[in-house]
């Protein structure tokens, strides 16, 4: 999913090829790095949101865990967290903003309607959850979930981020599948529809 | 602010300096295990025994989120005229990505099969894993908490109050004047 030019590639493969010595302690150092400084981007869509925000609050403060809410906008952003209803219309906006976001990126799934829609499932405009558009790291279960659950989540996603084979460039996810990548690849473009326009005398 | 000059500003400082004293009220969540309240909705335990496969929490269900499959299997019964029928329950599975929570299914159930369980840690990598088959319903049970206990000062339950009738000998005849 991720576009690496060939240089990269073969620096990539040079320092994961080499044994323990390098390879090992420079995976261990940015994975650590890339764990406990997770900016936070907050797509925040329905009551979900103030969930999160209570999250960030001194009650529950994930800033102990190192995720920052400070993020400027996507473009400083390494996790987005997605809470609330995502509706077709909305869609495209959240792509887009995925796509600005710096290698490597994180999203968080955050309660039951970005999870798979949720009881809006039935409905004509929402869509069916937000692994449909963006790949999505940790989904976590609720209707809100509670402040807990989100920071679970996030230790399940540094649990993640520790175990991956990180690289210079971003990161490989081969857990996604094959449908998975093709909607990761989508343009945004082809999300939205065009106005529709009043019919013509 | 009785037009004093900076009266508001001292107020708020007062505030500031009474409450920079006092501890933090951060709750340590990963290191401590955190005070949830009580009845507290985190997932749904299953009691497997006590299910009859009566469809009903399926049905109320507003997101149809639960899934359910059974077979009848007869049970003969020595002296009975004919044998019995009964339902088994193949497949008992709560879409927790779907799941609104509401516990209409836990009220719905008149046998008791269904608790709630104030655990909440179960987020997952793959969307799938979040539909929890009856044996991961069925591994919450132990978190379900106890029944709050009985209003002491309320009237005791029917069940009891029945039981202690049977129990108690028969009342002599009120004396007639």
């Amino acid at each position: 999913m991720t576009f690496r030019p060939a240089s990269v590639v073969v620096n990539l493969g040079i320092v994961t090829a080499l044994p323990g010595v390098l390879g090992e302690p420079i995976r261990f150092v940015l994975n650590w790095g890339r764990k406990y400084s997770l900016w936070v981007f907050n797509f925040g869509l329905a009551c979900c949101a103030i969930e999160f925000i209570a999250t960030s609050m001194a009650r529950h403060d994930f800033m102990r865990l190192g995720v920052i809410p400070f993020a400027h906008g996507p473009r400083q952003a390494d996790l987005m967290v997605v809470s609330g209803t995502v509706t077709d219309k909305m869609a495209p906006a959240i792509k887009r903003l995925y796509d600005q976001m710096p290698e490597p990126k994180y999203v968080i799934s955050f309660g039951a309607c970005s999870n798979c829609g949720g009881p809006y499932w039935d409905s004509y405009s929402v869509t069916k959850g937000v692994d449909q558009i963006v790949p999505v790291d940790v989904y976590v279960p609720g209707c809100p979930p509670r402040p807990e659950a989100l920071l679970h989540g996030i230790l399940r996603l540094q649990e993640k981020i520790a175990g991956e084979q990180a690289g210079i460039g971003g990161v490989s996810r081969p857990d996604l599948g094959a449908e998975a990548e093709r909607r990761a690849r989508r343009d945004v473009a082809a999300l939205s529809a065009p106005p529709v326009r009043p019919p013509q005398e | 602010m009785n037009g004093v000059p900076g009266g508001g500003l001292a107020k708020g400082l007062a505030v500031t300096l009474k409450t920079m004293t006092k501890r933090a009220h951060t709750h340590q969540y990963p290191d401590v295990e955190p005070d949830l309240p009580p009845r507290s909705r985190g997932v749904i335990a299953l009691l497997e025994e006590n299910c009859t496969v009566c469809m009903l929490c399926a049905r109320e269900c507003p997101d149809w989120c639960i899934y359910i499959d059974s077979h009848k299997e007869e049970v003969v019964v020595p002296g009975a005229a004919r044998p019995r029928q009964r339902n088994m329950l193949d497949r008992f599975a709560i879409d927790f990505s779907l799941c609104m929570y509401c516990g209409i299914c836990i009220e719905a159930c008149p046998f008791d099969a269904l608790y709630w369980s104030p655990e909440f840690e179960y987020s997952e990598y793959d969307i799938r894993d979040l539909l929890h088959e009856k044996e991961r319903l069925g591994e919450w049970m132990p978190t379900v908490p106890a029944p709050p206990a009985h209003d002491p000062n309320g009237e005791p339950a029917k069940e009891e109050t029945s039981a202690a009738k049977k129990a108690a000998p028969p009342t002599p005849p009120a004396p007639s004047i």
